[in-house]
């Protein structure tokens, strides 16, 4: 991603789309899809656009902790060079360091510009956890992530936490947690956070709560600080595959013939049910598919800790595990059970070894004679 | 007088179950990587022949005799005793299609050492009277007469008249505090006798003190290849017996791999104790030589070649960059197959495979792993350090007119050999 030089802010969207050569009919188009993806009504169409080509191109400042950058793949690598992409090419990213072009000393020092100039409106996008056990886990630039985002934050008009690692601590956090992950939310209390969760987001998603925050602002949130627009239903619920599991018609292994006949996958630990997100919708890779649809169970990844729901084939009605003081008892009991098992199995090691007798090659021949 | 049963052979289990094979056990994932990893299932590719299925019966023992859940299991019903029928039909599955050359174990990707657990079931498969007939023989022969292949003293001593009246060279019997004790390997006297020339002949022109011992001149066991420890023990303390009644400092150990295991590995476990001599094999004195400039030599071989290691010797040994400082030494154009040094393909007859005559068949089907290596190469030369697996290579390229000479490494590196002036020669 190049760096903006500072006489594009002046350009608004708009003009800068029809500069790059995009028609107003796939704009429009582009708006059309924001509409239905966002549940508002077709009258919004043209507000959307309207309000799309009226916004100044905002800073944006994404910065990157503990993550796999798998995120940022999601969005570049699937939409390049779509509509999106230009959309997204089209605000201003003026720190992004998997993109960016300048390095070192440059590329810090123009997040540092971009937070002093624009203090107060910069959008900041966050991928990653926080480590808080020890700062030295994962620093950038020699500053911890922890002083960073702190930093950053001050002087941002919006957070969005892209990602389930910087919504709610993702594959970091997972149990034992071991640099003690905790999400963009946990640390920053004074800021309006969006958290567009997902292992990655859909990159649809992803550009889509940006345009909806460029045209209405902070967009309406869920419990867990989703976008109601895109997380506001479960999987299950608009799974093509639903009227199957209404009629109890379940794949039992993965190559049965109920998997071949496409039936429900909730047997097979799909956690569709339980997780929203807008995957049976929008779909991935340009609408093509998504996972139920190529014959895999939903593994909930939208969902705070979901790599501890207790395993991914898992059917969501198993119980996953004694928990708590169960979990204490049933480890001691556990320990000392071992000891006696390990205490008789010595014994009757040591009575078969005492019992052995010395092969001969007399015995071996009469063996084989008879 | 006493004989092998199914109870003496669940015995046996119990006793060799020991926490590394508990915690090979436990831990295994059933990925299937041991099964590509052996060539007798990629040449052959029935399931059964899945390294790790190969130990089934042993894997039931263990956990209806040492785990809570198979003991609940076997109480209830739910998992049955190990038979005799059983281990009959696992016969051909441990023996004939297993040659213990450790490359399921170098793949597993948890660390199960495959391997160490076929020879530890094989001393159930002993007590249980379910060996196969031609290691029996081979085993008998050994112990009876000092040799699988009962080759005698006679024999030898016919051999090495031979050679001193050809050679000049001085072959010395029972030498009292002689630097080396070399071990022969019957294949060698009756197969290639050249050996022993190309032995004495660099040793002695190194300066070298060693002696051939006339109590017991055979290093190869048949009691590892069988699987009985009982055996091997007693074959494994003649040769011990031998070299410290000659006070030697150091056991040499022919061209042969499960010999060099049998002598370096398993033998001071077997008799329970350190040596008071060191045990090497033939290609690492070679390499010390070359290290110390005793061995140096002139001339090249011309011709395409490459090298088979054998399997005890590279990946159950750790002998791999030896060989290949020889071989430089003499080889201009010495090419590497596509798999070599400790992933390198077995030739298909180690382990007892080559003793058994139930095997015969397999065999060759195993030596086609080998027929695709060196069909990908185009050598006009294979060199190996290892006489059984040289017997199976010239046995294979027979059947398949394949026309390629195999050369022993200590033979090839003996007609290079430049004559040193401090040498007894």
């Amino acid at each position: 991603m190049r760096m903006q030089t500072p006489s594009p802010y002046e350009q608004t969207l708009g003009e800068h789309l029809r500069s790059q050569g995009i028609s107003r009919r796939s704009f429009l188009k582009f708006c059309g899809l924001l509409a239905s993806s966002m549940a508002l009504a077709p009258s919004m169409i043209p507000k959307i656009a309207e309000a799309l080509e009226q916004a100044k191109r905002p800073s944006v400042i994404w910065l990157s902790f503990q993550e796999c950058t798998g995120c940022t793949e999601s969005l570049t690598r699937s939409h390049s060079p779509s509509l999106e992409g230009l959309i997204f090419d089209a605000i201003s990213l003026d720190y992004h360091h998997t993109l960016q072009a300048a390095s070192g000393d440059a590329a810090e020092h123009a997040r540092e510009e971009a937070m002093k100039e624009h203090y107060g409106k910069y959008v900041l996008v966050v991928d990653g956890s926080i480590p808080l056990d020890n700062p030295g886990y994962s620093t950038i630039a020699g500053i911890s992530n922890l002083d960073m985002l702190k930093e950053a934050a001050a002087g941002a008009a919006a957070i969005i936490a892209v990602g389930t690692c910087a919504a709610y601590g993702g594959l970091p956090k997972a149990d034992p947690n071991p640099t003690g992950a905790v999400s963009v939310s946990d640390i920053i209390k004074d800021k309006p956070i969006i958290n567009v969760p997902g292992c990655p987001p859909i990159p649809v998603v992803i550009t889509g709560v940006i345009a909806h925050f460029l045209t209405f602002g902070l967009p309406e949130l869920d419990s867990l600080g989703r976008p109601k627009a895109f997380y506001g239903q479960s999987i299950h619920d608009r799974c093509y595959r639903r009227p199957f599991y209404e009629r109890g018609l379940f794949a039992e292994t993965f190559d049965d013939e109920g998997a071949k006949a496409g039936w429900c996958l909730y047997k097979l630990g799909c956690k569709g049910p339980v997780t929203y997100n807008a995957c049976a919708t929008t779909k991935w890779n340009d609408g093509t598919s998504f996972p139920i649809e190529s014959g895999h169970g939903c593994i909930g990844c939208s969902e705070p800790n979901f790599w501890d729901f207790g395993g991914f084939y898992k059917a969501l009605s198993i119980p996953t595990g004694a928990s708590g003081k169960n979990a204490v008892y049933a480890a001691a009991a556990g320990i000392a059970a071992g000891v006696a098992i390990g205490a008789m199995n010595k014994k009757s090691k040591a009575e078969a070894a005492s019992s052995h007798q010395t092969v001969t090659v007399e015995e071996l021949n009469q063996e084989s004679g008879s | 007088m006493s004989t092998l049963t199914l109870e003496r052979g669940i015995n046996a289990f119990k006793a060799q179950i020991d926490a590394p094979m508990a915690s090979f056990f436990s831990s295994c994932v059933s990925c299937g990587m041991c099964a590509e990893a052996c060539l007798f299932y990629t040449e052959n590719p029935d399931p059964r022949h899945t390294p790790i299925y190969k130990l089934e019966p042993l894997r039931r023992v263990w956990e209806q005799e040492y785990t809570l859940i198979g003991k609940l299991k076997a109480k209830l019903g739910l998992s049955k005793p190990v038979t005799d029928a059983e281990l009959a039909e696992w016969q051909e599955l441990v023996y004939n299609n297993c040659s213990l050359c450790g490359r399921c174990t170098l793949i597993c990707p948890v660390g199960n050492d495959i391997t160490y657990m076929i020879r530890r079931m094989r001393e159930g498969m002993v007590a249980s009277g379910h060996a196969p007939e031609g290691l029996i023989g081979a085993s008998t022969r050994a112990v009876n007469i000092g040799s699988p292949m009962g080759v005698k003293l006679p024999a030898l001593q016919a051999q090495v008249r031979h050679l001193e009246k050809s050679s000049g060279l001085e072959v010395p019997f029972d030498k009292e505090g002689a630097e080396y004790l070399l071990m022969l390997s019957s294949m060698e006297i009756m197969n290639y006798p050249e050996y022993l020339g190309a032995v004495a002949k660099i040793l002695t022109n190194a300066g070298k003190t060693w002696t051939l011992s006339s109590e017991c001149f055979e290093a190869t066991n048949s009691g590892i290849q069988i699987g009985s420890s009982d055996i091997a023990r007693e074959l494994v303390s003649r040769v011990v017996a031998a070299a410290e009644k000659l006070k030697v400092k150091t056991v040499i150990s022919p061209e042969c791999g499960h010999a060099y295991t049998a002598l370096r590995w398993e033998g001071p476990n077997l008799i329970g104790r350190p040596y008071t001599f060191a045990a090497k094999h033939i290609v690492e004195v070679l390499d010390e030589l070359r290290a110390e400039g005793l061995l140096q030599t002139e001339g090249f071989e011309e011709s395409k070649l490459t090298f088979h290691d054998p399997c005890q010797l590279v990946r159950r040994g750790g002998v791999v960059e030896q060989p290949r400082n020889l071989l430089n030494m003499v080889a201009k154009n010495f090419v590497e197959m596509a798999d070599h040094g400790t992933l390198n393909w077995c030739c298909g007859a180690g382990g007892g495979v080559s003793a058994n005559e139930d095997a015969e068949e397999v065999k060759l089907k195993a030596f086609q792993r080998k027929k695709k290596q060196l069909d990908e190469l185009h050598v006009d030369t294979l060199v190996t350090a290892c006489a059984n697996c040289r017997i199976q290579l010239e046995e294979g390229m027979e059947v398949n007119q394949m026309d390629i000479p195999v050369l022993g490494l200590t033979e090839m590196i003996a007609e290079h050999l430049v004559e040193r002036k401090g040498g007894a020669a």
